[in-house]
């Protein structure tokens, strides 16, 4: 009976905190008329209920290419950063070296630092790298300049230095090279960690605003959240077409965290915190 | 790792190379070129141009009524945001860290809306808090309505707008911190726990004596991230109000973005980002000495 | 040739290399094109053409002007190419295109916006491309929106007009009778029809005030301004403090704000088109929706000029332009896809016919015939007779964000003076910041 109660009162709750978001799917399937018709009673009504905001959205805001550039910014930051952001941490965790110190304070001084607030001075950076106008260029734009993050480098960091030396030093027993341990024993050992810093890069980068705001000039180098962003703004306002087009920008990043989900487990999170 | 590994002098700057050059070029040398442009009249069409006019644009931002505006907006939105959502982090994580396994969707849940990402939520907001007309009303008002409250116009009231914003934010991010709080429960070890219920601690002792001092690490990640992600304001009014009404949520990034886009002046802006950064600077200064002090 | 100058120019990192890379290559491309031959390379000389993305009409008929213009040059070896920018914050992205660098050869504006351009030394004059005739075939709204310190800098197909739209049936059946052709009602008579409408159940007139983007306010309600006597800002351009929130400014947005203090428009509607969907009476707007309307409505359609808060109407007008930029790499080339897109045949006529816009020549006229009834014919005898452009001003972009947040803050009943003193006072600080910097 206790029982009962107690999932009955989750239930509530959670309905209650995911209530928006059900309107949101809800209503993306309404028609533009009805939208908002109705009021709390709206949310059961089934009237009409199609796809024709799905297909406007796709169509007005231009989803198939905004969708790619976005994967694209994603899939960019990931692999690089992935790769960079590693091999820094596993330096600042394995060697000494000269200025360890030094680097690792600055490492921690970036953590804090707001992008955002910088964007225009490294709008102009960008650009007298030549990396604005075209195409390709903007890409590299959007992904070169968020590749390497300070955080990630200071939590893979912490996870390299709580592996046991052990397994290192059979490889290097082996006769391993630095870069053969880091790739084919430090590397795997980390992976929860990985997973983890994978997983908060993507809901980061999907999310991103500001800069591809700043960036992305053309039609078709707009990121998904533009393309939302532009059919919220520009008339004629289709209420319903902005909501399927939301649905539609949560979609992939809902999918990836359901498969991602296993592989992030909350300790990990903590371990890089102390 | 030693030589015997076959790392020479080099070997670190390899490992280092790519992250420090990305780095540099993309968060140093902006800072730097940002730090100099702030003391100029640099124009956003015609950098080049830029004559030095030392702290001109550091007076005139302090005494300049929009920057302050900005200013205050953004303390009061951290002050809202920032104490609400560690508090309702830290106890949805209590209340969700449950061993049993088929308790595991309820941190899902609350999660999710971190998963959205914050422009698609900030649209969304916008529609939930559509005022009332006829019979079209949006989601709050509805329910507001149901209460038996009167509906509001809660975007447009200057009252009303920026706690409306600070609202549906704790909500977006209230599951992250759940995280990191829930991260530090389970390596709470359960012998403290269990000697504490031996003990005959009710449950407001063993949270006073107990999990909070044990959690104090995690505490101090949440409040310092969630104050600086909080600074960050700027999707939410630059999408649902457009610093209005009457500048109430006008922020200090979106003064940034503004005066650089709008106004065209780069130095201004420019040293408007300084003054934001040493802010931020600051405050996490504040933060590290006063952990320092309650650990002590 | 040309084309690796730019990418050189791109690549420079610090301003004054780039300028002396310029001024060389300037030179060299001088001496060469002297010791040349003036044959045209064989690969085609494009046109780089930049503008904002209208409806899906206009998209076409910039597409199909483009494809027309290509074919009418092939023998020239020219061809433009159009590259479209979401209409969302375009300004904004032209202003970020010029920091980095990358404008095109020749780029669509928006008339007030003509201003910030040429101070920043990115337009060139265009007058020598047109002849006397030509300019003189053009309306003075349009040149006078793309003139400034005497020299002409834009010019563009079309101008725009509003109007108050009305509905016939609806106005006869709450008894409000509309004013005679072509004259507007005075500020008093527009309340009171209002009254009228809303007292036999009609919501009364929709203003739109969902617009997102800050130019509608502005290019909507300065005419409201304007026809009180006021001004935004001082004639020199220098003075904003004292000019924008004079006490008469403030007392004309105190009567302003009673459509919506005494609910006679939605302060924050949901609907778009609430008129062409029956929901209100009138509607406050403009060319862009004739079509729409007429299409709804047929002949229970009625157009009126503006109401006016004193002795004279005043019609906003100005519209999107036409500036060949400083970095064109081919400004004759450029010139000729001005001329095209500004040519009544091939340019006005497409476009106008897709947007609905005010032919911007009055040769063009002759080619269309619903010119000579209302509520065309009313577009076109307010353009003339009572057309005002937006304010010139470099600081246009700070005017407009500040003057529109003033309107929407005095609509949701904040104080007209309080409202309009915290904007004049933000314009006023940007005017005094550039004319002290040295």
């Amino acid at each position: 009976m206790k029982r009962a109660l107690g999932w009955l009162a989750a239930g509530a709750i959670a309905l209650g905190f995911l209530l928006p978001l059900l309107w949101m799917l809800h209503a993306s399937f309404r028609p533009e008329a009805e939208v908002f018709t109705g009021g709390f009673r709206g949310l059961f009504s089934f009237r009409g209920l199609g796809l024709d905001n799905y297909a406007a959205a796709w169509r007005r805001a231009a989803l198939g290419i905004g969708l790619l550039n976005s994967i694209l910014q994603v899939a960019g930051i990931l692999g690089l950063g992935l790769l960079f952001n590693s091999m820094a941490a596993f330096a600042l965790a394995r060697f000494e070296f000269a200025g360890r110190r030094l680097l690792f304070g600055l490492v921690l001084v970036l953590i804090i630092l707001p992008v955002e607030v910088l964007a225009v001075p490294l709008l102009l950076t960008v650009r007298d790298l030549g990396l604005t106008g075209g195409y390709g260029r903007t890409l590299a734009a959007l992904v070169l300049p968020f590749a390497v993050k300070a955080f990630n480098v200071y939590f893979l960091r912490q996870h390299f230095l709580a592996l046991p030396r052990d397994l290192e030093e059979a490889a290097v027993v082996d006769g391993a090279g630095p870069f053969r341990i880091y790739w084919s024993v430090a590397l795997p050992a980390i992976r929860p960690a990985l997973a983890t810093v994978l997983v908060l890069d993507v809901l980061t980068h999907w999310s991103d605003f500001i800069w591809p705001l700043i960036v992305c000039t053309r039609a078709e180098t707009r990121t998904v959240q533009l393309a939302l962003a532009n059919l919220f703004t520009q008339p004629p306002i289709q209420w319903g077409d902005i909501l399927a087009c939301a649905v539609l920008v949560t979609l992939p990043v809902l999918l990836v965290f359901r498969l991602a989900q296993r592989h992030v487990v909350a300790s990990d999170l903590g371990a890089g915190i102390k | 790792m030693n030589r015997a590994g076959g790392a020479t002098r080099a070997t670190p700057w390899l490992f280092l190379a790519p992250a420090l050059l990305l780095l540099g070029a993309f968060a140093l040398v902006p800072m730097l070129r940002a730090a100099r442009w702030s003391f100029t009249g640099a124009d956003l069409l015609d950098v080049g141009g830029a004559r030095w006019i030392g702290a001109a644009n550091y007076s005139d931002l302090l005494t300049d009524p929009r920057f302050r505006r900005a200013f205050f907006n953004t303390a009061l939105f951290a002050l809202m945001v920032v104490p609400a959502q560690a508090a309702l982090a830290f106890f949805l994580a209590l209340w969700v860290n449950r061993p049993e396994p088929h308790w595991r969707w309820l941190r899902t849940v609350f999660f999710v809306p971190v998963v959205v990402s914050m422009p698609v939520l900030a649209v969304l907001w916008t529609m939930l808090y559509q005022p009332l007309r006829g019979d079209q009303m949006g989601l709050v008002n509805a329910l507001v309505a149901g209460l038996g409250l009167p509906a509001q116009d809660w975007l447009q009231n200057p009252r009303l707008a920026l706690p409306a914003i600070a609202f549906m934010s704790v909500w977006q991010g209230v599951g992250f911190q759940m995280m990191i709080f829930l991260a530090g429960l389970q390596n709470l070890s359960k012998d403290q726990l269990e000697a504490a219920q031996i003990d005959g601690a009710n449950a407001g002792q063993r949270l006073r004596h107990v999990i909070v001092p044990a959690m104090r690490s995690s505490i101090a990640f949440v409040l310092t991230a969630t104050l600086i992600l909080s600074f960050r304001l700027f999707v939410q009014p630059y999408l649902m109000t457009r610093g209005g009404p009457a500048d109430s949520t006008v922020s200090l990034i979106q003064f940034v973005y503004e005066t650089t886009f709008l106004g065209r002046e780069l130095g201004r802006a420019c040293a408007g980002a300084m003054l934001f950064l040493l802010l931020v600077a600051g405050l996490t200064l504040l933060q590290r000495l006063f952990a320092r002090e309650v650990r002590s | 040739m040309v084309g690796n100058g730019q990418r050189l120019r791109l690549r420079s990192d610090f301003p004054s290399v780039r300028r002396a890379w310029q001024w060389t290559l300037a030179a060299l491309l001088a001496t060469g094109a002297a010791g040349c031959a003036p044959e045209r390379p064989a690969a085609p000389h494009v046109v780089r053409v930049w503008c904002q993305q209208g409806q899906e009409a206009e998209n076409r008929a910039m597409r199909e002007m483009a494809a027309a213009f290509n074919a009418a040059h092939a023998a020239q070896n020219l061809a433009a190419q159009i590259t479209f920018f979401p209409d969302f914050q375009y300004t904004e992205k032209v202003s970020i295109a010029a920091a980095a660098r990358d404008l095109p050869d020749v780029l669509a504006l928006d008339g007030p916006t003509v201003a910030q351009f040429v101070d920043a030394g990115l337009l060139r004059p265009i007058a020598d491309w047109f002849s006397e005739e030509e300019l003189a075939d053009f309306a003075p709204t349009i040149r006078a929106q793309g003139t400034l310190g005497g020299e002409l800098y834009a010019l563009g197909a079309f101008d725009s007009a509003m109007v108050l739209y009305y509905d016939r049936e609806m106005l006869a059946r709450a008894g409000v009778e509309p004013p005679a052709a072509d004259r507007g009602w005075t500020w008093d008579e527009f309340l009171a029809a209002c009254a009228r409408l809303k007292a036999a159940g009609f919501d009364p007139v929709s203003l739109h005030m969902d617009e997102s983007g800050d130019e509608w306010y502005t290019y909507a309600f300065s005419p409201v301004i304007w026809s009180a006597g006021g001004r935004l800002i001082s004639a020199d351009g220098r003075q904003v403090e004292g000019v924008l929130n004079a006490p008469e400014n403030a007392a004309t947005l105190r009567r302003w704000r009673e459509v919506f203090a005494r609910d006679f428009a939605a302060r924050a509607p949901i609907d778009p088109n609430p008129f062409g969907h029956g929901q209100t009476a009138m509607d406050w707007s403009g060319h862009w929706m004739v079509r729409a309307h007429l299409a709804a409505k047929g002949a229970r359609l009625g157009a009126m000029p503006l109401p006016r808060m004193g002795p004279e109407t005043v019609a906003a007008c100005g519209s999107w332009c036409w500036g060949l930029t400083q970095g064109a790499r081919d400004p004759d080339g450029a010139a000729l896809w001005l001329r095209w897109v500004t040519d009544p045949v091939h340019g006005i006529q497409p476009i106008v016919a897709a947007n609905g816009a005010v032919p911007a020549r009055a040769s063009a006229y002759p080619l269309f015939p619903e010119y000579a009834d209302p509520p065309f014919r009313l577009f076109r005898e307010l353009q003339e007779t009572a057309g005002r452009p937006r304010p010139r001003t470099p600081v246009y972009p700070t005017l407009t964000q500040h003057f529109a947040a003033a309107l929407r803050d005095v609509a949701r009943g904040a104080d007209p003076q309080e409202s309009l003193d915290r904007a004049a006072a933000q314009v006023q600080r940007r005017i005094d910041r550039q004319r002290g910097a040295p």
